[in-house]
């Protein structure tokens, strides 16, 4: 078996636009467009990108809750694309995730005993009583709470503990691969910490893979083995999570770390404002996306999108100008 | 020394509830300079926004009240003014930004409509054509591109930074001497959150407005802000000039707020291996601890911290540097 858990080739989610009497296609929106990458057993890949850039339909497809539109997803060597509803239900007992907001996720009338044990009736784990009240305890545990949580509902916990209580139903059917969505954005500060503290001891505890979506820079830098970048559904750098800062090669890549606020008043740092908005990815701009905000495009730029560029093994990048990337 | 336009004194704001009362904000005292930007940071539920609505006078009562305090706005305190009075000075001296642009516009009127209604209410002695004029300049001045085409465009039609922007525009058209910016820019990306905080830093250079800049993001803070209030369950913990705050921290709390952030030191790429944490969680207004609020979740809390002396209040522990903490860290 290889070392990947996770490779993913070409892959490209494209949503239609129906307009006029007849309903037809009038245009389309390449939400993730031709994205290929691959994740190692129990490494965290962290995926950033503005908001409408396509990580969260990335994420979605990964698990098939998205239908892509063309492309491969090969977990463990399996072509999940390719698979039946009834294999597929099989597969994602392997493949899990947690979504942002812990309000909205949990069902507010079902005990958390229930929501844990929800995932395990569906694939059918831990049948015996016994057995499966150990199993819900245990996953108490794992996530630091209290073992008399089993009997309450979800609006007698805080947003913090609510998240935990998200983890430990994705951790109930024991998977391998967990993606996560924005899991910290909505917890305050001092919470966040916990919340990432624990996953990072989780992940190192069951040899869990991460997919790693957040906007939060400084938390996907902090978790996050290797980090990929998005721009209006392409993936434009993949870089291990410590060159990004200094060594990025493309120059949105460069933007958008740079514009993170520091929390430190002792030094100032040059900061490259990104001039207009994301254009609207209904009618992307010609060539490479990003080239109307960038102060390096050249005639190449607006011709074609650029080629992937393996720098190294863990780095790669897709710009025509690379190396000019100071402002 | 810069000009104080803005003095809140022992604000006490309190809510009565289906499960009792509570007291959002326990004895607030905040200044506010020309030209300078005082930061309010905080959790969520720590007070930061109940203080700027209560200087707007916006809480609503029943069911919240300002139940004691002053705030001094150059000479007159606003809780006694009557409301006309107030409508004047609200949105033409004093002006806030608040952290939806999506849901604070209306969208049924035009961006333009907008800006000019601003300008109807509290510049009187402007033309039609004139509040037209200035509205565009407004929208020219926040950077908004083709602003005589946009003034004519709905909300829906304008992207997240763009609204922000027209948010700021709308508040800055009196030329107001406080913006109140209530998390301006959680909603946003980080490189339209560095835009929008690159212009309001050049707005207050050219207005010598003074801003306060409410968020839970310390690295806004960092960036943007002179002084520093931190916030916790309804009181100021500790105050402080910017670098003061970062370098050396009293409170426990604001320490703990400071170690929590991810932080990754680039030149060696070495990653720390667990993040400082503070335990615990916020305790509930509803049930606050006798003595000081924190105790529960600080390393260093003695019984004098459980209540048998009080509740620490906020002193000077230095020069322009306050805390509210029986061992402060020094």
């Amino acid at each position: 078996m290889s070392e990947y858990l996770l490779e993913v080739n070409n892959l490209t989610k494209k949503f239609p636009i129906k307009g006029g009497i007849l309903g037809r296609e009038v245009g389309a929106v390449y939400a993730v467009n031709d994205v290929s990458f691959k994740i190692k057993k129990g490494e965290t890949l962290g995926l950033v990108g503005e908001s409408g850039c396509g990580k969260t339909t990335l994420g979605r497809s990964l698990l098939r809750l998205i239908e892509p539109t063309s492309g491969e997803v090969f977990f463990n060597g399996v072509d999940i694309t390719k698979l039946d509803a009834d294999q597929m239900r099989e597969m994602r007992r392997k493949m899990q995730i947690i979504f942002q907001d812990p309000y909205a996720s949990l069902n507010p009338r079902m005990t958390v005993g229930g929501i844990l044990a929800e995932p395990m009736e569906i694939h059918g784990l831990f049948k015996d009583k016994e057995e499966r009240r150990k199993r819900l305890l245990q996953l108490l545990d794992q996530v630091q709470l209290p073992a008399d949580a089993l009997n309450k509902y979800p609006h007698e916990f805080s947003g913090g503990q609510r998240q935990r209580i998200c983890i430990a139903r994705a951790l109930a059917v024991e998977p391998e691969f967990i993606v996560c969505d924005e899991p910290v954005s909505a917890l305050d500060v001092s919470v966040q910490a916990q919340v990432v503290n624990l996953m990072m001891d989780l992940q190192k505890d069951l040899g869990l893979t991460f997919l790693f979506i957040a906007h939060d820079l400084k938390v996907v830098e902090y978790i996050s083995n290797r980090v990929a970048v998005m721009y209006l559904g392409n993936m434009v750098e993949v870089a291990e999570s410590h060159e990004l800062y200094g060594g990025a090669r493309h120059p949105y890549t460069k933007a958008l770390f740079s514009a993170i606020p520091n929390p430190n008043p002792n030094v100032t740092h040059d900061r490259i404002i990104l001039e207009g908005d994301i254009p609207s990815p209904m009618n992307p701009p010609s060539g490479c996306h990003f080239h109307p905000r960038c102060w390096n495009a050249t005639d190449e730029c607006r011709g074609s999108y650029p080629p992937v560029t393996e720098e190294s093994l863990t780095h790669a990048y897709r710009c025509y100008n690379p190396n000019q990337v100071s402002k | 020394m810069a000009e104080k336009i803005l003095e809140i004194k022992d604000l006490c704001v309190e809510f009565n509830t289906d499960r009792g009362r509570i007291r959002a904000v326990n004895g607030v005292n905040l200044e506010v300079f020309k030209g300078k930007t005082l930061g309010v940071v905080g959790e969520s539920g720590s007070g930061k926004s109940v203080t700027a609505l209560s200087v707007m006078r916006l809480i609503p009562s029943p069911p919240g009240k300002i139940a004691r305090g002053t705030i001094d706005y150059r000479g007159e305190n606003l809780l006694d003014i009557p409301f006309d009075e107030m409508r004047r000075i609200r949105g033409n001296k004093i002006a806030m930004i608040f952290q939806e642009p999506m849901t604070s516009l209306n969208p049924v009127f035009t961006v333009g409509n907008q800006i000019e209604e601003v300008l109807e209410l509290h510049q009187t002695e402007l033309s039609k054509e004139q509040r037209r004029e200035k509205a565009i300049e407004m929208l020219r001045l926040v950077g908004i591109p083709s602003p005589d085409k946009r003034i004519t465009e709905y909300p829906h039609q304008l992207s997240g930074g763009m609204r922000q922007r027209v948010m700021i525009a709308m508040s800055l058209a009196c030329e107001p001497d406080i913006l109140i910016a209530d998390e301006p820019t959680t909603a946003l990306d980080v490189t339209i959150q560095a835009q929008i905080l690159e212009l309001m830093n050049k707005l207050q250079k050219e207005l010598g407005m003074g801003i306060i800049m409410i968020t839970h993001d310390l690295g806004v803070v960092a960036e943007t802000c002179d002084d520093v209030a931190v916030m916790y369950c309804g009181q100021i913990v500790e105050r402080a000039e910017v670098k003061e705050l970062f370098n050396h921290p009293q409170h426990p709390y604001t320490k703990g707020l400071i170690e929590s952030i991810p932080s990754f030191d680039s030149t060696t790429g070495e990653r720390k291996d667990r993040l400082p944490t503070i335990e615990g969680m916020v305790p509930s207004l509803f049930d606050l601890p006798d003595g000081c609020n924190f105790q529960d979740r600080c390393d260093f809390a003695t019984d004098k911290c459980r209540g048998s002396e009080g509740e620490p209040v906020l002193k000077s522990i230095g020069t322009n540097h306050d805390a509210a903490c029986f061992h402060p860290l020094s």
